[in-house]
């Protein structure tokens, strides 16, 4: 990927190569991350520079706002529309009474809880997720992070201002002022990363060397040189 | 044209005038052509070709039972370019100002206000149809009939649930009936000849051509 975007006064600049694995891209909200999630998923186009898909022949992107996914008067058919079977749609996104419901009528967790599970299910080789986590609660973000971390084969790219509860990642990637900046893999990139979580920060700052960039890898880091 | 009172008259009296008669909507077009920018105005193709698609899908049905159905296509059309004109020039709070001004503060900005809302929501409902087309695109589901229903049904609910939230907004916010404005109008020096010229297509579409002029034949 190499690629330059303008809309009116904002320029989005960004170079790099996504590999397999879990990428992180943080940075602060109107960054321009998900207008980058829109030019990776060719939703955009750049104005000069291209994405190169290489081995990629499944793509979805999860958009950050769950409403601008519907398309169906039900849950079940939203679900459907998915081209999922909605009985699993719906059973991953802990749904299961609300078959028959209009999307609508769910609250915006559960909405994001039904886009997510349906983007995961149908586990494409490149998965763009724009804020995952938000307005989801601890619980059901610890779990999407679980199931971000149970798929073993391509590539996910995770979008996200989020700074309490992450997934393991294998490279952290930031925006800033529409300029995307590569730190490196993970754990090397810990240090420099500059939207990094106060728990992250902390440890570090008490000699630390966390091995990836959830709560969980901070407190065995704290452990491990606390005795 | 820059003064939106104007601006309506002008409207109303040339949407008239095309929907009366092909005399008339022909002398709109004229108008048209002397006094907007013309192409610079319209909408793009995407939004601008399904709209002429829809008139000449139901001229074509006109036509089939007998009826003008070129006539209706021609006069349709004008219409539809002066409605593009006035809702490109058309600037947030103007109609709220227009029919204060026309009005009161009472009757006029309740009515200012619905028609201020009713702009709002078409450039909602275009920014929905983006997220529609989005939405479909990153499904895979092939735009055809089948897909058109429930996308129409999720648009209008959309629609219907922003009117309400709005609604709750405004009683939220403790309104009521009616505000204080003072309208202030920005104008052109063509404003006021383009608004007279107007007149002159009203006026053709009501009159019958062969007391106008002597026809040979």
């Amino acid at each position: 990927m190499d690629l330059v975007f303008s809309r009116d006064s904002f320029t989005l600049r960004g170079s790099g190569i996504f590999g397999e694995g879990v990428h992180l891209v943080s940075g602060p909200v109107g960054s321009g991350k998900s207008t980058l999630a829109l030019l990776l998923a060719g939703l955009l186009r750049p104005e000069s520079g291209t994405v190169r898909r290489h081995g990629v022949l499944s793509a979805d992107l999860l958009l950050q706002f769950p409403e601008h996914h519907i398309t169906c008067p039900t849950v079940a058919g939203e679900a459907a529309s998915w081209g999922l079977v909605p009985e699993d749609a719906l059973a991953l996104a802990e749904l299961s009474g609300r078959a028959d419901d209009d999307p609508f009528h769910l609250s915006r967790g559960e909405l994001k809880r039904l886009t997510l599970a349906c983007t995961l299910l149908k586990n494409p080789d490149l998965l763009l997720l724009d804020e995952p986590f938000s307005s989801l609660d601890c619980t059901t973000k610890r779990k999407a992070c679980g199931m971000l971390e149970e798929r073993d084969a391509g590539i996910t790219i995770v979008f996200s201002h989020e700074r309490a509860v992450l997934p393991r990642v294998d490279a952290i990637w930031e925006m800033e002022g529409g300029v995307l900046a590569a730190r490196g893999s993970v754990p090397d990139a810990i240090p420099s990363w500059r939207h990094a979580p106060p728990y992250l920060r902390y440890a570090l700052e008490q000699g630390a060397r966390p091995v990836n960039i959830r709560l969980s890898d901070a407190r065995e880091a704290l452990c491990r040189i606390r005795g | 044209m820059q003064d939106p009172r104007l601006r309506l008259l002008s409207v109303a009296l040339l949407s008239l005038a095309a929907f009366a008669s092909t005399a008339g909507a022909a002398a709109a077009l004229v108008w048209w052509l002397l006094f907007t920018p013309r192409m610079k105005s319209l909408p793009r193709p995407g939004v601008l070709l399904p709209l002429v698609a829809m008139i000449a899908a139901t001229a074509l049905v006109s036509s089939w039972g007998g009826g003008a159905g070129l006539s209706y296509l021609f006069r349709m059309t004008v219409i539809l370019l002066l409605a593009a004109w006035a809702y490109a020039e058309t600037e947030d709070g103007e109609m709220l100002a227009v029919a204060v001004w026309a009005l009161g503060n009472r009757v006029g900005f309740e009515a200012g206000l619905v028609a201020e809302m009713g702009i709002s929501g078409l450039s909602v409902l275009r920014q929905e149809i983006e997220q529609v087309r989005t939405a479909i695109a990153l499904k895979g589901i092939r735009p055809g009939v089948r897909s058109v229903v429930p996308l129409a049904v999720t648009l209008i609910v959309t629609q219907i649930r922003r009117a309400d939230e709005i609604a709750r907004l405004l009683v939220v916010r403790g309104y009521t009936i009616g505000g204080r404005i003072c309208p202030r109008f920005r104008a052109d020096p063509l404003d006021v000849p383009a608004a007279i010229m107007a007149v002159i297509p009203a006026l053709l579409s009501t009159l019958p051509l062969r007391d106008v002029f002597i026809l040979v034949g």
